[in-house]
């Protein structure tokens, strides 16, 4: 088993108190499986990811990434676990002022020591040059190289996180909405790319995935959250036209709603403060 | 599709190899002559490292540290220490409302929006009386440039020259300097705010009067006060300093017990010191706190009100508060002697002062042996910076909360000495920072020159100590800023702390750090002049030997080179800022 996950429950701390993200989650994941999470906004799917990934600690339960206990690891062995890692994010997550090449050379991080994290700031090597080069070459992105990372469109950033994911070579792949913003046409080539990087039984794929269709077709596997629990985890040919009315119908709202309190509501000073950043 | 795809992170030979950046000759020339300006100021700047760990120095120092413990708190000082806080804090409160009077009229005449250009002058017919009105409020706004061009000091030596010793001078001082700083911001709030209600009033037939006071006045209000109470913040530090000119005060105290020997007294008006700044940084954000409700966004205020507070009861004024605010600003007036020393004669003595003043001196000989004091002062700022750059570097690191804690949400084992380890390095390089910024530096040139002697270096070491814990703290606060995700992307990628820094928040933070940076150099440049009343060397020295030797001619043509120098300072500074290179 790559993942292994016991009654993991996640609850983030908010000013009125703990807000449920994850209850009582509990699934495998083989090594070389491809599973598409579905789910509705709000479900708990990033959540997900970050604990999946590391970056983020269970409220309680028990998570085993290649048959370790995640909550025992060292800084180190988690450094080791989540080189092992790709992650690509749903909102990117580019170093905005960086170059694409830049960003794509991130990928590998984890894998250099600290003379060579500061020999690649300024002359990267060749042979992490090529590798970078072939990566956004295999997006498409080639062409853009030295285009800083804010300056590209929605889709080249979605490229370029699928370009970092390359050069990192990692055993899992995560995919937050790995399509979300790409056109037809693109999503037809990206999704490709993502199975020819996982096809053969060559590294173990998790995306989240918001166009079903899309999941049904390219997944042997589907796993559904709602209201931060599992609805329902099957294979594509099992899932039935009343499953899906049954994740989508609308009666029930994402968990946010469980901390909105008409009393207490603060979101234009909020707001404010993130235009004041933004300035 | 690239077949290759799955062998790019063992590399392949198809892609050609990306030309690195080769050495152009004009990139050769910029690097080299940066490296002679730093090797230049380092010489003009007496940089001694040696001498810091030579034994003189070393016991020096030890015997100022054993002399610091215990403080001093018996009963008799403390009555001296509790004088000197009310006699600075008096200074600040009167020198800021001077400043108000000054900076209020000068804020309004020299708002271009109101007087040179924009929505009220669109309509207008051309003509002699507007010209002149405009040209008039371009004079106010060079005036007020110049007032804050000048270190507040060097107004305080020239007015101990004009009034006398003794606090009026620092008041003037203060005045006139923050004057300059407040009437500057005021024009730049009154021309910042939203034009449209200026339109509004200005189509219905409104004097510009009442545009100002229903218009412009009611969105500017909030900035305005918030900022005046942030500039009281730095009155209070720059009036203990100009105690050692004469003004009295805790810096007059600091200097005495210095010459003394007396450390331990010392260390009690050091912490005095703290513990006033502290006060006035209290009192301010607690006021600006109440005030945060009605402030416009992006304002200027709004980089100075709390950001943290939810509550707020802003508007409610009563009779109470502005009686005791009266009381306390006549107070202040009455115990820096405001009223009993404006004796007769005293505006003939001004004027008397002003007219020696001019012409200003500029036979050659005069001028040539500016030179190397020129070349000191500019050589203390830079290398002084440097030191704070590096002293700020090293410090915001582990002050920074964000690198300090992994996060509460970090997955993976926790080890609670570890927690703990992080937790005090992270509160001791906070307090280190706060010490090194709350202490001035003209305090910690006293300090320096104990230590190695009079002179450039311990000038530069000053302005280094003080520079480094402002700057640490702005560069901690940058990073903690930086946007969160592409950090968090690079730590999923399983990088070290250090990578993170250097290829997720560095790229980020670059920008505003150097902008921070520069920053402070144009401020040190300022107070490099002034380091010299206390023997450090450069400008400042000049202006005092020339004070002592009655020369007040001379005395113009130095402020007019420093007033030059600050201009050149600003210009170098906006091209650095907006220099955008890559990594």
């Amino acid at each position: 088993m790559i993942y292994s996950l016991r009654d993991i429950t996640k609850n983030y701390q908010s000013r009125n108190g703990p807000v449920r993200a994850l209850e009582s989650l509990t699934f495998d994941v083989q090594p070389f499986e491809r599973v598409a999470l579905l789910g509705p906004s709000g479900a708990g799917k990033t959540t997900l990811f970050r604990l999946l990934n590391a970056t983020l600690r269970p409220t309680s339960g028990k998570l085993s990434f290649d048959g370790n206990d995640v909550s025992a690891m060292s800084s180190r062995e988690l450094r080791q676990m989540r080189r092992r890692i790709g992650t690509i994010y749903q909102q990117h997550h580019l170093v905005p002022s960086l170059s694409a090449f830049e960003n794509t050379l991130c990928g590998q991080l984890g894998s250099w020591s600290l003379l060579e994290t500061v020999r690649n700031a300024t002359r990267p090597t060749k042979l992490n040059t090529e590798q970078a080069m072939a990566a956004l070459e295999a997006v498409g992105l080639a062409d853009k190289q030295q285009a800083r990372a804010d300056e590209l469109s929605g889709g080249q950033q979605q490229r370029l996180t699928i370009a970092r994911v390359l050069m990192q070579d990692p055993d899992v792949i995560l995919a937050d909405e790995p399509f979300a913003s790409l056109d037809p046409a693109l999503t037809e080539t990206i999704a490709s790319l993502l199975m020819e990087l996982v096809e053969n039984g060559k590294r173990t794929l998790v995306a989240t995935m918001h166009d079903v269709s899309l999941a049904l077709r390219y997944y042997p596997r589907v796993v559904a959250l709602r209201d931060a629990r599992i609805l329902f985890d099957k294979n594509p040919s099992d899932v039935s036209r009343e499953d899906l009315d049954a994740l989508y119908s609308g009666d029930a709202g994402p968990t946010v709603a469980l901390r909105v309190d008409p009393d207490n509501q603060e979101p234009p000073r909020e707001s404010r403060h993130k235009q004041h950043r933004a300035r | 599709m690239n077949p290759g795809i799955n062998n790019i992170a063992r590399g392949s030979d198809d892609h050609a190899w990306r030309e690195a950046p080769r050495l152009n000759p004009r990139r050769i020339a910029v690097t080299l002559g940066f490296v002679g300006a730093i090797i230049f100021c380092w010489r003009a700047a007496d940089i001694r490292p040696a001498i810091l760990f030579a034994p003189g120095t070393l016991a020096a120092v030890w015997a100022f540290i054993r002399g610091l413990i215990p403080p001093d708190f018996s009963p008799d000082f403390l009555r001296i220490v509790v004088t000197a806080i009310i006699r600075t804090a008096s200074l600040a409160i009167a020198g800021t409302t001077l400043a108000i009077a000054i900076g209020l009229p000068l804020g309004v005449m020299s708002t271009p929006t109101l007087w040179q250009r924009g929505v009220l002058l669109a309509g207008e017919p051309p003509g002699a009386v507007k010209l002149a009105v405009a040209w008039f409020s371009r004079t106010c706004r060079a005036l007020l440039g110049f007032l804050r061009a000048v270190p507040d000091l060097m107004w305080g030596l020239l007015f101990v020259v004009a009034v006398g010793l003794g606090p009026l001078a620092g008041v003037l001082a203060l005045a006139v300097s923050y004057g300059g700083v407040l009437g500057r911001v005021y024009a730049d709030v009154f021309e910042d705010v939203d034009s449209r209600a200026l339109e509004a009033l200005h189509a219905t037939g409104a004097t510009r009067t009442q545009v100002f006071i229903r218009a412009i006045w009611p969105q500017a209000k909030p900035a305005i006060v918030a900022y005046t109470l942030y500039l009281l913040e730095c009155c209070a530090r720059s009036a203990s300093v100009l105690g050692l000119i004469g003004a009295g005060g805790i810096g007059y105290e600091i200097n005495l017990s210095m010459r003394l020997f007396e450390y331990g007294q010392v260390l009690t008006l050091i912490l005095a010191l703290i513990g006033l700044v502290a006060a006035t940084d209290l009192f301010s954000r607690y006021w600006r706190r109440r005030l945060q409700a009605n402030a416009p966004i992006g304002s200027l205020a709004y980089q100075y009100i709390d950001k943290r507070s939810s509550r707020s009861h802003a508007g409610r004024r009563t009779p109470a508060t502005v009686l005791v605010l009266i009381a306390v600003v006549a107070t202040s007036f009455y115990l820096t002697g405001f009223f009993t020393s404006t004796r007769a004669g005293l505006l003939s003595r001004i004027v008397r002062f002003a007219g020696e003043m001019f012409p200003p001196a500029l036979d050659s000989v005069f001028l040539g042996s500016l030179a190397v004091p020129l070349v000191q002062t500019i050589g203390i700022s830079v290398m002084g910076t440097l030191t704070g750059i590096a002293i700020g570097a090293v410090l915001s690191l582990p002050a920074t909360s964000t690198l300090a804690f992994a996060g509460e949400d970090e997955a993976g084992k926790r080890s609670l000495l570890g927690r703990a380890a992080r937790a005090f390095v992270y509160s001791a390089t906070r307090l280190a920072l706060n010490v090194l910024r709350s202490i001035p530096e003209l305090v910690w040139a006293l300090m320096c020159i104990l230590a190695i002697g009079l002179g450039q270096f311990g000038a530069t070491l000053a302005i280094g100590l003080h520079s480094g814990g402002v700057l640490g703290k702005l560069y901690a606060e940058t990073l903690e800023e930086v946007p969160a995700r592409p950090v968090e992307a690079l730590r999923a990628t399983g990088a070290r702390p250090f990578q993170i820094l250097l290829w997720g928040i560095w790229p980020q933070a670059r920008p505003t750090l150097v902008s921070y940076t520069v920053l402070r150099w144009e401020m040190n440049l300022r107070v490099s002049t002034i380091l010299g009343l206390v023997g450090g060397g450069g400008l400042g020295q000049a202006i005092y030997n020339n004070v002592q030797l009655g020369f007040y001619s001379r005395i113009t043509t130095i402020v007019a080179i420093i007033y030059a120098l600050v201009i050149m300072t600003d210009w170098l500074g906006d091209r650095l800022r907006n220099r955008r290179t890559a990594i």
